[in-house]
């Protein structure tokens, strides 16, 4: 069916709000993005469809990532008249008890996470909540209240989670290509650039650079202008782009298209990680669906405009983020950036003026054109609007994607949101950015989150990578381990990124194998710093982050490893040993049945003893003692 | 344009260049490792990281590769600029421990040792080469690897065929990671690369395929060679037009035919060395250390491969022992098919083996194989006994084989002594003296113009008419005539171009074009306003010395109104530029300081001429050959030494004043002393060319000492010839004879020369522009072998008298002897007359024909049968007559004996004395010149030592005198036969015609002249005066009083260094002028 106004897309909307929203029969959503998958999603998908493939009642489909990672497999249940809710950790042996249990009166209260409030995304406020004349379940927490959602405001990831990404027609019932008709019908070229100029959105991928001005300024220059999207989303822990992708990919495309309408350009790009299977599979499929609805392509929706979208896969190389390296592979030609003296939006992809902004940004796009400049830039601080999704990870109870407006402190982010650190740990510091973000201390957790503030403390928006540290965690291991991570994904071609950070890890690999020496700090803030200045492109400027935030406010724990050879945090193996406090000790065994050396003995109820000879410092006695007995020396 | 500011200082670019570029024009020195002029800049290595403003904040950007903008600020040199640059180097350093660039590079920044573990790595991934091979259209190598891993390789690290080893890479390669060598070793193990031989050097050194094919070539500019350029190959590279900074490469030009109208043509193709490659007993293919006596010569010249360093090619050793074998490819019919003798190959052999010596030192022994050394040119006999005297060995024996000594890289030689002995002896280089043979092209050539050959394949030409081809209008000179030194081919280009315009010199002038003469301002009085150019002679100057700052330098200088640098002062537009530049800004003075003024001065003072400036109110300052050049190693020092030279000069320009230059008419009239075959071929050459000339013989015929002699060897009938010539210049009714006649004076110069003839007792004066001197020799009248006691002993001219006389008792003789060198090659007279043996033998052969069973001996030193005169010594030994070798210190007895002439001679082939009776003894009698002292002084001209005149260069002017309008031929140069006479004689008319081809001639105006009002009469100037320029005032208020003639005078300075009252001056090299320049040097101390 073509589409040719936005009243085929009203039509479509009435057609399937049903099935979203007022579902006759019962239905499952099942979140297939690939943590769910990863967490079973697709083998309880596989029970539900096959048991109730007979049963006219039961309906089962697939939706995107809700966020909560940590508590996948997520399943939502619902049906015309009764509460939607949300069953946690939903594998394939629970899949069918859930679906029973929502039939006969919930019971299994341990399996939910919650019930929905209301439904509609952010785009959807002049529709009634279709929640609004169904009485709540007793007893079950509304999601809207739980910490995790509470503080979120989706506009990025408004569908992912609501719709099956692999249906135009869903995407289409919650407002999506409305944007696009609407600017088809309405509005010159000019007039978008204005709209997203004045929203203040900036580049969600990292640099940050405003994206009205951005697209203006490729819309200037003459030649064959090109659209990329760029999801090569590289950060280790970072899943942001894939999420949207796997959830959303209409969005996606709707904010390319909207892109290409206002630059004037025919032909954009997907670069996208071929790690990324399962996200290249639905932007196929979004594809083809789009095209079919004459959506995509030429003439869209009746109209003189076409663009046309073509998918291309990375083969993993960090540095292809980096948008001239990415240019260069999307080419054909190695991966390696060039100097941006001349930008991109004036001479980029085949030497023609490009706009390259990511997922996250192009996601925002649609919602922007629909509720308007003004709407977006009410969120968030002066130089940061709107919302950031942010991928939260490492020692935090919640893990999994947030988003968040602009301006929120990094403490309700982390310890609201994300529930704070888990085991009663201390919290020591939080890791932004990606692998060349930097290290924020716990003093600075009141900051609002926007790109000056990260930027004043050191470190960087980035795409939205988050990571908790605790106390065990050591903070020069930390800078040893992204310098690594850099090492081998420095595109090698200029001196102070490639030979640079080889000689940053190779000094921090001495410090944690104990042959640190006094002025190798020193050493390390002069080679950060010239690295910071003198490299090529944004990996480089940025590489040195870790280390120099680390020596910024951790300066402490290098000087124990270097002056007293000792690790605070009990990670450098060379540098720390166990010891059993014997007042805390309470002779419980546990530890000593755990040791994979027998290095632990004792007798029962009295303090254990450690033998240092046998000990390995595998952590595992460490971690098993429930009362501290085990300490770091 | 576009205007920012660098280090504080307002500077311009063009839109689209890059900071490095606009930094390199103003000086600003920026270190890089991976720019390349000719590459797309890369901003890999980062050192050439600058501090830019944009305004607002400070940040830092590659130089290389960031565009200019209009209102920016670069600092160049920031103190984090240079920590971050020093930290960069001292990274590159821990990888590349060992690379000198790197090291030399961490000296500079003072790091001693780099703080960070070292690796051996010698690869500093700057990425030139994989953009130089890209360039190059091929690809071959690239970048790969990710990281720490990343290197340069070729794909799947494989052989490539792709790589046409062209060597591109290791060329722009800073470190040496890339060599030729790996390149042949690894990437094209089954291609054989060599470089490109250099033709010039016979292949011991590689050149580009860019080239000047000798520093002398004429024109002096480069050349593509498309058979090896890369760019004719793949379509890529051009990287040389990146360098030219006047874009004068064009690669689209095509080969274009030219059509020429003329009226004569000149064949000079001159001559190809012989390849001894087929000789395999002598191993040239196959062994290093056999050379070619070419190849001896690069590497003796101090431009040559070694740098005139003395070493054998294998394993560049200094060799103790060299070997010279002589007529490698000459007169030899067994392994090649050149029978002729090659002429010149004794004499450089010998020049070889003195330079050897004087190279590599006296204990270098040199030994030079022989069969006859053949040293017959003009003082070719001193030098060859002088080489003995310094320990030169020769040997006369004729070697068969060269064998290479297993297990060294020398050379054992097995060859017959004199005495039949064999002999082994193991040498460290061989040098074979390879002949001259003609090209197969040039045979071509010759066929296509249907041009006779000779039986060697040299132009065939007739005695009389040395430079006639067998085609009317076609002339030939130097070696296509046949084997030839350089004096003889240089005598024979002058020959041809006279014959070949004479036949022309109705058009003289017809197409001649008269520049616009620009009237020269009146600077007298004014204040100087000086001008200073400074060249950066592309990088020659610029490399080392900074030249913005010494041109910056000019600017403080006193009256310097203006001062510029240009690219290439020398480029025409330049030229232009500086014309308008001098008009407008009203400069009456120049100073340009640039390369040598040997060869530039004449184009500035054109410059100047041409801006209406006097061209002597300039001054060239040398920055280049003596600064830059010399002293590479130290810039900072040569910029300053540049600005001494450049004060100097300024000191000195200031001072200068417009000279003017005399001007002299050319009386249009020759005269020439002799009218023998050499007089008279002038003679006929200069009335052919439409001058009058006179022709002042003393004796009462024309014909001089070609009226005794018989026939030539090609069979002429000398007699006949003369009378025909003789009868030539009687009829020409522009020459005039005057015989009976002696030469009392001459006085005068160039142009104006006034002559005092006596005949029949009276005097007459002749006024003529030019003289040509071709008084001849004669015969020596021999003092030995009873000349004179028997009538059976004669001279050789005396048999030749029999001969025209056909005297019938020659054909009753049953054995005729010729005893060669009589007076000759002797300590009296230590020439060879040259035309001796080739006489003797023509008259044995002569003799055998009038009785082929008579016996004919030719007692003889060595046979000097040169070119293809060889033939008839070939026929004569087919024809029976025996050559008996005797040895200077054991000459032939002559004995009479009853009537009976009995020579005794020791046979060198057996060692005894051989008595031969005969009844016949002809004495191959010295050539003895005049010796006429007079007419050296008339002209003041010298004789050597041997009596012949001395021309004014022995290769470059052997045809006239260092006195402008006196020239010289015959055999008052050198005794020779007839041909060479009358190719002299023509040679001297053509060099007389380049005088009088001019109306007038413009002395220069750097002269001395005289302060009548000092002068002391002392007269120490008119004897100094190697010119004769000074003379006494001979009338008026300074009568007594010395003055110099404009004309004469040379600007030597010797007059002005002797005058005891300071009554002299240079005009241009004045007192005040040169303390000025030495004062101006002073501050420097």
């Amino acid at each position: 069916m073509k589409i040719q106004s936005v009243k085929d897309l009203e039509k479509i909307t009435r057609e399937y709000s049903t099935s979203l929203y007022y579902p006759d029969s019962i239905k499952v959503n099942i979140g297939m993005a690939s943590c769910g998958i990863a967490a079973g999603a697709e083998a309880a998908f596989k029970t539900a469809a096959e048991a109730f493939a007979a049963d006219r009642a039961i309906q089962v489909s697939q939706t995107g990532c809700i966020g909560y990672c940590e508590m996948e497999p997520l399943v939502e249940i619902l049906t015309n008249g009764r509460p939607r809710v949300m069953y946690k950790n939903i594998t394939p042996d629970k899949i069918l008890d859930a679906v029973d249990d929502y039939q006969n009166g919930l019971s299994k209260k341990k399996w939910i996470l919650g019930q929905m409030r209301d439904p509609r995304s952010i785009l959807e406020a002049e529709i009634d909540n279709p929640m609004g004349k169904v009485e709540p379940f007793e007893a079950i927490p509304f999601l809207e209240d739980i910490p995790f959602y509470k503080g979120q405001v989706k506009i990025a990831l408004r569908n992912c989670g609501y719709i099956d990404p692999d249906c135009i027609e869903e995407y289409i019932a919650k407002k999506g290509y409305r944007a696009l008709l609407q600017m088809l019908e309405h509005s010159e070229p000019g007039k978008i650039l204005e709209t997203i100029k004045a929203s203040g959105l900036r580049g969600r991928g990292g640099g940050g650079f405003p994206t009205g001005i951005k697209w203006a300024t490729c819309a200037k220059h003459d030649g064959d202008r090109y659209i990329i999207c760029n999801a090569d989303e590289g950060d280790p822990g970072a899943y942001m782009d894939r999420s949207i992708l796997e959830g959303d990919p209409h969005s996606v495309l709707e904010g390319m298209l909207i892109a290409g309408y206002a630059i004037g350009s025919r032909q954009g790009y997907i670069y996208v990680r071929n790690e990324y299977p399962l996200a290249v599979k639905r932007l196929v499929t979004a594809i083809k669906q789009a095209e079919a609805c004459g959506l995509l392509g030429d003439n869209i929706a009746g109209t003189d405009y076409s663009f046309n979208i073509k998918i291309s896969t990375g083969a993993g190389a960090f540095v292809c983020g980096e948008s001239t390296a990415l240019m260069a592979s999307l080419e054909g030609n190695v991966g390696r950036p060039r100097a941006k003296y001349v930008h991109t939006v004036e001479k980029g992809f085949r030497e023609g003026p490009t706009n390259l902004n990511n997922v996250e940004t192009y996601a925002n796009v649609p919602a922007i054109v629909l509720q308007g400049a003004e709407w977006y830039a009410g969120m968030g601080t002066d130089h940061s609007k709107g919302t950031k999704v942010f991928s939260l990870v490492g020692k935090i109870k919640n893990t999994g994607l947030v988003e968040v407006p602009m301006g929120i402190s990094l403490k309700e982010i982390a310890f609201t949101i994300g529930g704070g650190i888990p085991k009663k740990k201390r919290f020591k510091a939080i890791q932004t950015g990606g692998p060349s973000g930097g290290c924020i201390p716990e003093r600075f957790m009141d900051l609002p989150v926007d790109y000056q503030k990260l930027a004043e403390v050191g470190s960087i928006m980035g795409s939205g990578g988050m990571i908790a540290m605790d106390q065990d965690t050591c903070m020069v291991d930390v800078a040893r381990y992204f310098m690594d991570f850099l090492k081998e994904e420095s595109c090698g071609q200029c001196n102070p990124c490639r030979e640079g950070i080889k000689q940053v890890l190779d000094i921090l690999t001495d410090i944690c194998a104990g042959n640190g020496k006094e002025g190798d700090i020193e050493l390390l803030e002069e080679l950060g710093s010239m690295i910071q200045k003198f490299s090529l492109c944004g990996l480089g400027t940025s590489a040195p982050n870790p280390v120099l935030t680390t020596i910024l406010y951790f300066r402490d724990e290098y000087e124990a490893h270097i002056r007293d050879k000792k690790c605070p945090a009990g990670v450098c193996k060379a540098l720390f040993h166990y010891e059993i406090d014997a007042e805390a000790c309470n002779g419980c065994h546990v530890c000593a049945r755990k040791c994979p050396q027998d290095a632990i003995s004792g007798d029962k109820k009295k303090p254990h003893t450690l033998d240092q000879e046998l000990c390995i410092k595998c952590s595992i006695c460490y971690d098993a003692c429930k009362f501290n007995a085990i300490a770091i020396c | 344009m576009i205007t920012f500011k660098l280090n504080g200082k307002t500077v311009q670019g063009e839109e689209g260049q890059y900071i490095l570029q606009v930094a390199e024009k103003y000086g600003v020195d920026i270190p890089t490792m991976c720019h390349h002029k000719a590459l797309e800049p890369a901003g890999m290595c980062r050192l050439c990281t600058v501090e830019l403003f944009d305004g607002r904040r400070s940040r830092f950007v590659t130089a290389c590769n960031y565009p200019i903008w209009e209102g920016m600020e670069i600092t160049t040199d920031s103190e984090a600029v240079h920590q971050g640059r020093k930290l960069i180097v001292e990274l590159l350093l821990a990888r590349c421990p060992d690379v000198p660039m790197l090291k030399k590079l961490a000296k500079e920044y003072g790091i001693e040792k780099p703080r960070f573990k070292t690796e051996g790595d010698d690869c500093i991934l700057c990425g030139l080469c994989v953009r130089m091979c890209e360039r190059m259209g091929n690809s071959a190598i690239s970048l790969t690897g990710r990281g720490v891993e990343m290197k340069v390789d070729t794909p799947y690290h494989l052989q490539s065929d792709v790589c046409m080893a062209c060597g591109a890479c290791a060329s722009v390669c800073p470190t040496g990671h890339i060599t030729l060598e790996k390149i042949n070793e690894i990437i094209t193990r089954h291609k054989d690369v060599q470089p490109i031989p250099s033709e010039y050097d016979m292949g011991l050194n590689g050149r580009k395929p860019v080239y000047v094919p000798y520093a002398q070539a004429v024109p002096n500019t480069p050349a593509i060679d498309r058979d090896v350029c890369v760019h004719f190959k793949t379509g890529g590279c051009k990287v040389c037009t990146e360098f030219c900074g006047v874009d004068a490469i064009d690669h689209t030009m095509e080969d274009e035919i030219v059509e020429l109208e003329v009226g004569s043509i000149i064949l000079a193709p001159g001559f190809e060395p012989f390849d001894p490659s087929k000789f395999d007993s002598y191993n040239y293919a196959n062994h290093p250390n056999v050379i070619t006596s070419m190849e001896m010569e690069r590497i003796l010249s101090a431009s040559g491969p070694t740098g005139g360093h003395l070493v054998r090619p294998s394993d560049h050793k200094e060799p103790k022992k060299i070997a010279w074998f002589q007529c490698v490819g000459s007169r030899d019919l067994n392994r090649c098919d050149n029978s002729y003798c090659s002429s010149v190959c004794c004499m450089y052999a010998i020049k070889e083996s003195v330079i050897a010596k004087e190279h590599a030192g006296d204990d270098l022994e040199c030994t030079i194989f022989y069969m006859d050394m053949r040293t017959h040119g003009k003082d070719f006999e001193r030098f060859y006994n002088n080489a003995q005297e310094k320990g030169v060995r020769f040997v006369r024996s004729r070697v068969h084989t060269i064998d290479p000594v297993a297990g060294s890289d020398d050379l054992s030689v097995r060859y017959v002594t004199e005495s039949g002995e064999l002999q082994n002896e193991t040498f460290d280089q061989v040098v074979l003296s390879i002949g001259l043979q003609t090209n197969p092209e040039t045979v071509a050539l010759a066929k296509k113009l249907d041009i006779e050959l000779t039986e060697g394949n040299f132009c065939k030409t007739e005695t009389f008419e040395p430079v006639e081809t067998s085609q009317k209008g076609i002339y030939v000179c130097g070696a296509f005539q046949g084997p030839k030194d350089i004096p003889q081919s240089v005598i024979d280009a002058s020959a041809a171009a006279g014959s070949a315009g004479a036949v022309l010199s109705a058009a003289r002038n017809t197409r001649t074009l008269t520049p616009e003469v620009v009237p020269e301002t009146n600077v007298f009085g004014e204040r100087p306003r000086i001008g200073v150019f400074v060249c950066r002679c592309g990088i020659n100057i610029a490399g080392v010395v900074d030249v913005p700052a010494v041109r910056d330098y000019a600017a403080t200088l006193p009256y310097v109104e203006y001062f510029s640098d240009n690219l290439y002062s020398c480029a025409q537009d330049t030229q232009e530029t500086m014309t308008q530049i001098i008009k407008q800004k009203n400069l009456n003075r120049v100073v340009v300081a640039a390369c040598t003024p040997k060869t530039h001065e004449p184009l500035f003072q054109e410059t100047l001429i041409n801006a209406g400036l006097n061209k002597y109110l300039f001054e060239m300052c040398n920055i280049r050959n003596q600064d830059s050049w010399v002293h590479k190693n130290n810039p900072d020092m040569a910029t300053e030494k540049a600005k001494d030279l450049v004060r100097m000069a300024v000191s000195k320009v200031a001072l200068m004043q417009p000279l003017e230059e005399a001007e002299l008419q050319v009386n249009q009239t020759a005269m020439i002393i002799g009218g023998g075959i050499a007089g008279m071929s002038a003679a006929s050459t200069l009335a052919q060319h439409g001058y009058e000339t006179h022709i002042v013989e003393k004796s009462d015929a024309l014909g001089g000492q070609a009226l005794n002699l018989f026939r030539t060897i090609s069979g002429d009938d000398v007699q006949e010839k003369l009378s025909h010539l003789i009868a030539d210049v009687d009829q020409n009714e522009n020459i005039h004879v005057h015989l009976s006649t002696e030469l009392k004076n001459v006085e005068g110069f160039v142009g104006s020369f006034k002559a005092t003839l006596a005949a029949d007792g009276k005097e007459t004066e002749l006024e003529h522009g030019v003289a040509v001197v071709a008084t001849g020799a004669s015969a020596l009248k021999p003092r030995e072998y009873h000349y004179g006691d028997d009538p059976r002993i004669l001279t050789s001219l005396e048999l030749d008298r029999k001969f025209m006389d056909k005297d019938p008792a020659l054909k009753e003789l049953k054995s005729a002897v010729f005893i060669q060198c009589v007076g000759s090659r002797e300590p009296e007279r230590p020439y060879c007359s040259k035309v001796c043996c080739t006489h003797s033998i023509d008259n044995a052969l002569e003799l055998k024909k009038t009785n082929p069973e008579m016996s004919v001996y030719i007692l003889y030193r060595d046979i000097r049968t040169y070119g293809e005169r060889e033939y008839i010594y070939r026929e004569a030994r087919e024809k029976g007559i025996i050559f008996v070798r005797y040895a200077v210190d054991n000459k032939p007895v002559l004995d009479l004996d009853n009537g009976e002439i009995k020579i005794t001679v020791t046979d060198h082939v057996l060692g005894r004395p051989l008595e031969i009776a005969t009844d016949l003894v002809t004495l191959a009698s010295a050539v003895v010149p005049n010796k006429d002292e007079a007419l050296a002084n008339f002209f003041k001209v010298s004789l050597n030592d041997d009596g012949f005149f001395v021309e004014k260069h022995a290769k470059l002017g052997p045809s006239e005198f260092a006195t402008d309008g006196v020239f010289l031929c015959g055999l008052a140069h050198y005794p020779k036969p007839i041909d060479e006479s009358v190719v002299q004689g023509r040679a001297a008319a053509s060099r007389a015609v380049t005088l009088l081809a001019r109306e007038t001639i413009h002395t220069s105006g750097t002269i001395a002249e005289t302060v009548p009002m000092n002068c002391s009469s002392c007269a120490v100037c008119v004897s100094i005066c190697p010119y004769s320029a000074p003379a006494f005032i001979e009338e008026g208020p300074f009568t007594g009083k010395a003055k110099i003639n404009p004309v004469l005078c040379k600007g030597c300075g010797l007059c002005v260094a002797s005058c005891r009252s300071g009554a002299i001056k240079l005009k241009g090299f004045d007192n005040d002028q040169i303390f000025a320049q030495i004062f101006a040097m002073n501050e420097a101390v």
